[in-house]
């Protein structure tokens, strides 16, 4: 059963399921091409612009440092001992498009993270069963990151996905009425057995963490495809001028601002667009009138109290390999207001912007930095936010340097991975 | 000299004397608080009075960009806060208020018209502190009777320490030092103190840093805390910020943190305080 969402961009679970010879096979491959990149880097250059790119070689090195794409595919997830498994896969995709996962029958995950939006949702704020106060952010290319959500409070994909579920406002629902669903609806519970070799567990908590890791497992397997950037920095990395000259202009000149004058690759920083941690931007962040999004500042302390961390007993790597930054992360007045620094890739197809959604185009995006108030910034907070004071015609081509890291083509095809065992019944 | 050997002597016997303070009901002097204009339709007066007694803070130092939101405190809660007039009329002159020659003729009007206890908070580094326009702000406190409280590197205020060697100064975010080199800018100077605002290194989890420690108990009559509500949502953090403070608090002897609690601010500003009989 196939949908026509557009062509598969997920990695096959053969794929999958053989992650080191995959990894082996990059690395050899990246090491060739940071071979080429440095041959390139090292040719003459006239003036500050680096073999007639257009870059001066301080630019031409952040620009390589912004891939290569796809990148080597991590490793499985150690905290979760589904990460990768076929089942867990096909059983992730079911619950993700499954309304039986909500208080109400009515809301799924993907009501705030469709397909066809990139997996998020196009409002500003998104509603599930009530009006929440975030944006929905995409959940592509959100495997092995060290933080998720927009204020970080939880430290893997699992932990994350059950956040939803159990939020009044999304799918209202509790571990005993998820697990109560798994256990009652003979196809889940199928899909269980599948995955996890045994029927569900009476321990209600348990059910909805095996819930959370099939999820995770799916949406693992989100991953963005090639865009026009990436052919450009590859071009360059290999110094071939022809396909240099296939990226517009406009994308050049904008990129130009994005790892020159613009700093914004000081955050927005290597493949994925994000150093994956937390800042103030200068934006508001007033939930409601007398009521605050606390941000990063909360999400710590939720972090902390969290059973369901990377410290927890639900964690499934006994020597808690990837909790080192949990274990020492630290909370401070700076964190109040500030948000998670959003991946760039495909960000032309999430609007609006920010964790608000106050942002409502790419363009207003540009806005905001290029006029930024310095009012809302601390001294001693972000101190490379400066006003850019862009020009229209400057604004535009930033505007096509990040329309350029689109990849044109719909990132996932449903599939409802068959599986006969299950649906026969 | 004899002033350290006093302090040595206070700090011996707070730290010998005293069981470590059950700081749930610590009153708070709150030495960095902002009013600015951007605050003061999503936070009216009324509830920016509210939100700071709510927190159990009893004074709070308030400069605002421009003035008149810390006069529309002062109208409504005359008790609780103590003005401090800022050099800006929007925050956007933190950086361009030492050269700009319509500041002085703004300070000299204000202070003519209103009462504060100190100028301030101003941002000023290096040798930016021998301009005019900060040397005249130096005169001005001094001759007004007031507490100079400025962001600073410690060359500004050895810088401002020059222009008047008795003034008296409030050090905002312990000019972001180390502890050692704050203490070392304490001992050389006795009419300096130091706010510990928007820093959040000397208290993380409720413990004190032992380096923190350490000049807390070399001079336990010289420092505060602070919100620093920079921003309007920062409002919203004073109750907070206010509890994390006594989460540190409470690892301190009971005298020593009732003194950075408030006892400091209240001697520092006392003079003034006792003018209002409150």
């Amino acid at each position: 059963m196939t949908s026509s969402l557009g062509s598969p961009r997920a990695p096959s679970a053969r794929q999958a399921a053989r992650p080191g010879r995959r990894v082996a096979a990059l690395a050899g491959r990246c090491a060739l091409v940071v071979s080429a990149a440095l041959a390139a880097v090292a040719a003459p250059a006239s003036g500050d612009d680096t073999a007639g790119t257009g870059f001066a070689p301080d630019e031409v090195a952040r620009i390589l440092s912004h891939g290569p794409w796809p990148p080597p595919v991590p490793g499985r997830d150690p905290s979760n001992r589904v990460s990768g498994n076929a089942d867990a896969i096909a059983f992730g995709e079911r619950l993700f498009f499954d309304t039986r996962l909500s208080s109400t029958g009515l809301v799924s995950c993907a009501r705030c993270h469709q397909p066809g939006r990139y997996f998020t949702d196009g409002h500003e704020r998104s509603i599930g069963i009530a009006p929440t106060d975030r944006n929905a952010p995409t959940v592509v290319d959100v495997r092995g990151r060290r933080w998720y959500g927009w204020d970080g409070s939880h430290d893997n994909l699992w932990s994350q996905s059950i956040r939803p579920l159990l939020d009044p406002r999304e799918m209202g629902m509790t571990p005993a009425t998820v697990a109560r669903t798994i256990r009652r609806e003979q196809d889940f519970a199928c899909r269980y057995r599948m995955t996890y070799h045994r029927d569900p567990p009476a321990d209600d908590r348990q059910v909805l963490v095996d819930v959370a890791k099939a999820l995770a497992a799916f949406q693992e397997s989100l991953a963005s495809g090639r865009t026009p950037f990436d052919d450009f920095r590859d071009a360059l990395a290999r110094g071939d001028r022809a396909a240099m000259a296939r990226y517009p202009e406009a994308a050049k000149r904008g990129l130009k601002i994005f790892v020159g004058r613009g700093s914004c690759s000081v955050c927005h920083v290597g493949p994925a667009f994000t150093n994956g941690e937390f800042h103030d931007i200068g934006l508001g962040f007033f939930a409601a009138p007398g009521r605050v999004d606390p941000g990063r500042h909360a999400g710590i302390a939720r972090l902390r109290a969290n059973s369901y961390n990377l410290l927890g007993r639900y964690s499934d790597d006994p020597a808690r390999t990837t909790a080192t930054s949990t274990r020492h992360v630290v909370q401070e007045h700076r964190n109040f207001g500030e948000f998670r620094v959003p991946g760039l890739r495909n960000v032309a197809a999430t609007a609006p912007y920010m964790h608000d959604g106050s942002l409502k185009s790419l363009r207003e995006v540009v806005r905001h930095y290029s006029e930024i108030d310095e009012e809302r910034l601390h001294v001693h907070g972000e101190r490379i936010l400066r006003p850019l004071r862009l020009t229209e015609p400057e604004s535009a081509d930033l505007v096509a340097f990040l329309e350029s890291l689109g990849d044109g083509t719909p990132v996932f095809r449903l599939t409802q991975r068959a599986r006969p065992a299950c649906e026969v019944l | 000299m004899r002033s350290s050997a006093m302090t040595l002597a206070l700090a011996a016997a707070l730290a010998a004397t005293a069981p470590p303070a059950p700081a749930a009901d610590l009153p708070v002097f709150d030495a960095h608080i902002h009013y600015s204009h951007d605050a003061w339709e999503s936070v009216p007066p009324a509830d920016a009075v509210a939100i700071l007694r709510k927190a159990g803070v009893t004074r709070a130092l308030v400069s605002s960009s421009g003035d008149d939101g810390t006069q529309r405190l002062v109208a409504l809660a005359p008790d609780l806060i103590l003005p401090s007039l800022r050099p800006y009329r929007t925050r956007g002159e933190l950086g361009t208020w030492v050269r700009d020659e319509t500041l002085v003729p703004y300070l000299e009007d204000r202070l003519r018209r209103f009462r504060y206890v100190a100028i301030g908070e101003f941002h000023v580094y290096g040798a930016d502190a021998d301009l005019p326009n900060v040397r005249r702000a130096v005169a001005l406190a001094k001759e007004h009777g007031l507490v100079l409280h400025a962001h600073a590197d410690a060359d500004a205020i050895e810088r401002l320490f020059r222009h008047d060697a008795q003034a008296r100064i409030l050090w905002a975010h312990s000019g972001f030092e180390r502890p050692e080199a704050v203490r070392e800018m304490l001992r050389r100077h006795r009419t300096l103190w130091c706010d510990l605002a928007f820093r959040s290194e000397h208290g993380t989890g409720g413990a004190v840093d032992p380096a923190w420690r350490a000049a807390f108990d070399e001079f336990p009559d010289r420092f505060m805390v602070g919100t620093d509500t920079f921003t309007p949502e920062r409002w919203h953090y004073i109750g907070e910020h206010a509890s994390w403070s006594r989460a540190w608090l409470a690892s301190l002897p009971r005298p020593l943190a009732e003194r950075i609690a408030w006892r400091n601010g209240d001697a520092l500003f006392g003079a003034e305080i006792a003018k209002r009989g409150s």
